[in-house]
C-alpha cells in the first residue's frame, strides 16, 4: 500500500514538473495521473493533517474565503496546504496535497483549507472528512455544466448527511444556505450581514421571487442586500433567518463594517479589509467565523483579514500611466452585477473591456448575459467611455449591451484579445475596468502584465472555474 | 398601442428569458412603436383578452409548478384569447405547460393547460448546447441560433412544429423536430435568449400583435449589423456555412 502511495505521489510530482516545463500553470492533471495509480491517495494523505480540514464550497466566493482563511491560519503560525491554484475538483486537490508531500507519501500540516467545486462535494467530503464546511451562497450559475441549482443543492445536502464529525459554517442571508442545519441534522454556525440603513435600496419588485426551500411559499424580506441574501421569513412554515452568531453591520457614514459575535472582548469590532464589495464584507465574515470556531485569537484574525489580497481577477488593480485598471473575474450574472455597481461607483468614469468565451469552463451556455442589469450602466453614461467586446462571443455581447441602451456608436467588437486590451488601455477615462470569463482571465492577464506595472505584487493564486 | 404581458417574469427566469422581453420592447421603441408591458405573476389578475402578446419562459420544476397551478386558473380564458389571435412566445418550461401534460425531472406527471396537442415525457439525458432550426419566416426559410437545455422530451400530435432542427437536439432528440406553432402561439426549447439574435422572428411576433391590435403591421426596417453579426459569430462557431 505504501509502496503504491509513493509511487502515486512520484508520479503526480513527476506530471507537475513536466507541466510546468511546458509552460502551464498548476492544474489537475498530476492529481488525474496519482488518482489512476492509486485511487486512495488524496484519502490517505489528508488524513495525516493534524488538526483538520476546512472545506468552502458555494456559488460564489470560494477562492476568496479560502484565501482569506489561509491567511489568518498561516498569521497564527500554522502550517496549512490550500488548493490556492483554484484547481477545486478531485484531482486538481489531488494535486495540491501531492505537492505538499514528500515522496514516502508523508505530510507535515496542521490544517488544509479546501475550497470545493459544488458537483464535486460528494467525491471530496468522501476523501477529506472535513471538521468544518463553509457554504457561501448558491446562485444559478453554470447551467449546462450544472443543471438546475436545486439538484446541486441536493447532491451537497446528501452528501453531507454522511459527514457526522463535521460542523457547518453557514450563511445566514441565504435561504438556500441556511436550510442546511435542519435538513443535515448538523451543528451550524452562522455569519450574517445586518439591515441596510436605507432599506429600499432595491426595487423589490424587480427582485426574483425567493421559494421558502422547505415549503415553497414565495418569502419575504425585510431588507434584501442583493440576490436572495438578506432577512427573509416564510410566511407559511415560519422558516426564518437564522440569528447570526457573527454578524457584521455599516460602521455609519465613514464606510467600513463592524463586527459582533458572542464572546467578544468589546461590543463591536472594526473589519479592515482592501478589497471592495458587499460579497467581500460576507467572504471575510466566513472567514473570521472560521477562525474563531477554530480558536484564534482575535487580534491575529483582523491582522490576517487586513492583510489578504485578492487572487488574479479579483477587481485586481494596474496602473497604466496615470490611469487605474481593474481586471474583474465573471462567472455568473450575481458576480458580473457587483462589478458594474463598483464601476458606476467610480466618479472619474471609465472605459470597459468585457472579454466573453463560452468553451466549458466558461459555460456553453451564455445567456446569462442577458441576466446583467447592465441597463444600469445607460444612467451613468456621460461617465463611461468605449465599450470593447471581444473573445468567442464579443458579438452577442456588444449585442446585449445595444439593447442594454448602450449607443452603437460607442461598442467596438474587436476579436483580438492583444488589440482588444491595447485600445481599451488607450482610451481616455480615468479608469479602465476590464471584466473577462475564466478561460479568458490568464491570457487577458498576461497581455495586461506585458503593458502595465503592477500596482503591488503579492502571492496570488488562480480563482477557481467554479 | 400593443399590451404585452410577461407572464412570471419572478418564476420563469432561467434563462436569460427576459431578454426576450427586452428585444420585443426595444424593436418596439425604435419604430415608436407604443408598448405597454404588463407583468403578472401568482395571484395576480390575468386579463388575456386585452393582451397581445403574451411571453412565458423557463424555470426549474418547482417554479414551473407553480406557474402551471396558477395558470390553471385561467386556462379557459387563456385558450379563447389564444382562438381569437393572442400571439404567444413560450420558451422551454413555459413551452411545457401549453400540452396535455408534462413530465418534470423525478418523473412526476404534472397536467398541462392541454390548449396544444403535445406533451412532454421525462427523458434520460438533458439535452444541452447550441442549436440552430430552420423555419419559415414569411415564406422564407430562416436559421433560428438559440441554446436548448432541458430533461423533458416533448412529442408533437399532429401540431405543426416551429421548425427543423439543423444542429442540436430539438424537442426529443428523435424526430428532428423543433418548437410548435399553433396559430400565433410560438413554441421553442431555444433560449440563450431566442428573439435578440433572432431578430426576423422579434418583428414577425411584433407584427402580428400589431395585427391583432388592429394597427398598421409595417414595420419601419431597423439597423440590424449587431444582430446578424451575433448570429453569424455563432453560426460560424458552430461550423455551420452561412449563406
Amino acid at each position: 500500500m505504501k509502496l503504491r502511495l509513493s509511487s502515486a505521489i512520484l508520479t503526480g510530482k513527476l506530471a507537475a514538473k513536466l507541466s510546468r516545463v511546458c509552460g502551464y500553470g498548476g492544474s489537475s492533471f498530476p492529481g488525474l495521473l496519482a488518482r489512476l495509480f492509486y485511487p486512495g491517495a488524496l484519502k490517505k494523505l489528508a488524513a495525516q493533517v493534524r488538526k483538520g480540514i476546512i472545506v468552502v464550497t458555494g456559488t460564489n466566493g470560494k477562492t476568496t474565503t479560502a484565501n482569506m482563511i489561509t491567511g489568518v491560519l498561516q498569521e497564527a503560525g500554522f502550517k496549512t496546504i490550500s488548493n490556492r491554484e483554484g484547481a477545486n475538483m478531485i484531482s486538481g486537490i489531488t494535486t495540491s496535497f501531492i505537492m505538499n508531500s514528500i515522496a514516502s507519501g508523508k505530510i507535515d500540516c496542521d490544517y488544509a483549507v479546501i475550497e470545493v467545486d459544488e458537483a464535486s462535494i460528494p467525491e471530496v467530503l468522501n476523501n477529506l472528512s472535513p471538521r468544518l464546511v463553509v457554504v457561501t451562497n448558491f446562485f444559478q450559475d453554470q447551467l449546462d455544466r450544472y443543471w438546475e441549482l436545486g439538484q446541486v443543492i441536493g447532491i451537497i445536502r446528501d452528501s453531507l448527511l454522511g459527514q457526522k464529525q463535521a460542523t457547518l459554517v453557514l450563511n445566514a442571508d441565504d435561504p438556500l444556505v441556511a436550510q442546511f442545519q435542519r435538513t443535515t441534522g448538523l451543528p451550524a454556525y452562522y455569519f450574517g450581514l445586518a439591515g441596510d440603513k436605507n432599506p429600499g435600496k432595491r426595487d423589490p419588485a424587480a427582485r426574483e421571487t425567493s421559494l421558502c426551500p422547505f415549503c415553497g411559499s414565495p418569502l419575504v424580506y425585510n431588507y434584501c442586500h442583493y440576490g436572495q441574501l438578506g432577512a427573509y421569513s416564510c410566511p407559511d412554515c415560519g422558516f426564518t433567518r437564522p440569528r447570526p452568531q457573527v454578524e457584521a453591520m455599516e460602521a455609519g457614514a465613514e464606510g467600513g463594517y463592524n463586527l459582533t459575535y458572542p464572546g467578544a472582548p468589546v461590543p463591536s469590532i472594526a473589519l479592515e479589509m482592501q478589497t471592495q464589495g458587499l460579497h467581500n464584507v460576507y467572504n471575510a465574515l466566513a472567514a473570521f467565523s472560521v477562525s474563531i470556531l477554530l480558536g484564534v485569537n482575535l487580534q491575529t484574525i483582523l491582522v490576517g483579514l487586513r492583510k489578504y489580497r485578492p487572487a488574479i481577477g479579483r477587481m485586481e488593480k494596474f496602473r497604466y500611466g496615470n490611469k487605474q485598471v481593474y481586471l474583474n473575474l465573471v462567472k455568473n450574472s450575481t458576480g458580473f452585477n457587483q462589478g458594474l455597481e463598483t464601476l458606476c461607483e467610480d466618479r472619474g468614469g471609465g472605459d470597459v473591456l468585457i472579454v466573453l468565451n463560452d468553451n466549458f469552463a466558461d459555460s456553453r451556455d451564455i445567456s446569462w448575459i442577458w441576466d446583467v442589469n447592465f441597463e444600469m450602466l445607460t444612467v451613468r453614461q456621460k461617465r463611461l467611455g468605449c465599450f470593447i467586446c471581444s473573445g468567442l462571443r464579443g458579438e452577442e455581447m456588444a449585442l446585449r449591451l445595444k439593447y442594454a441602451g448602450i449607443p452603437t456608436g460607442k461598442i467596438v467588437t474587436n476579436t483580438s484579445m492583444n488589440q482588444a486590451v491595447k485600445a481599451v488601455l488607450r482610451s481616455n477615462r480615468r479608469s479602465t475596468y476590464i471584466f473577462s470569463t475564466y478561460t479568458a482571465l490568464r491570457p487577458v492577464h498576461k497581455i495586461i502584465e506585458s503593458l502595465v506595472e503592477k500596482g503591488d505584487k503579492s502571492d496570488q493564486g488562480m480563482p477557481s472555474v467554479s | 398601442m400593443i399590451r404585452a404581458c410577461h407572464l412570471y417574469p419572478d418564476l420563469l427566469n432561467l434563462y436569460g428569458d427576459g431578454g426576450n422581453m427586452i428585444a420585443f420592447q426595444k424593436r418596439c421603441r425604435w419604430r415608436n412603436i407604443p408598448l405597454q408591458i404588463i407583468n403578472r405573476s401568482l395571484t395576480d389578475t390575468k386579463d388575456f383578452s386585452a393582451y397581445d402578446f403574451v411571453f412565458l419562459g423557463g424555470g426549474s420544476d418547482r417554479e414551473q409548478k407553480l406557474a402551471a397551478s396558477d395558470l390553471m386558473k385561467s386556462r379557459d380564458r387563456l385558450q379563447k384569447a389564444i382562438e381569437n389571435g393572442l400571439v404567444v412566445l413560450a420558451i422551454s418550461g413555459g413551452y411545457q405547460l401549453f400540452g396535455r401534460h408534462y413530465e418534470t425531472g423525478d418523473g412526476k406527471h404534472t397536467p398541462g393547460l392541454a390548449i396544444l396537442n403535445l406533451y412532454t415525457e421525462a427523458g434520460g439525458k438533458r439535452l444541452v448546447g447550441n442549436a440552430v432550426i430552420e423555419m419559415k419566416l414569411a415564406g422564407v426559410p430562416t436559421r433560428v441560433v438559440g441554446f436548448e437545455n432541458h430533461q423533458g422530451r416533448t412529442f408533437l400530435d399532429g401540431i405543426a412544429p416551429l421548425g427543423k432542427v439543423l444542429l442540436g437536439q430539438g424537442n426529443n432528440g428523435k424526430d428532428g423536430l423543433e418548437g410548435a406553432r399553433y396559430k400565433n402561439v410560438f413554441c421553442s426549447y431555444l433560449h440563450g435568449p431566442l428573439l435578440p439574435k433572432n431578430a426576423a422572428l422579434t418583428d414577425k411576433l411584433i407584427r402580428l400583435a400589431l395585427k391583432k391590435r388592429g394597427l398598421d403591421p409595417y414595420l419601419k426596417p431597423l439597423d440590424d449589423a449587431f444582430e446578424q453579426r451575433a448570429h453569424t459569430a455563432l453560426l460560424d462557431r458552430l461550423g455551420l456555412k452561412v449563406n
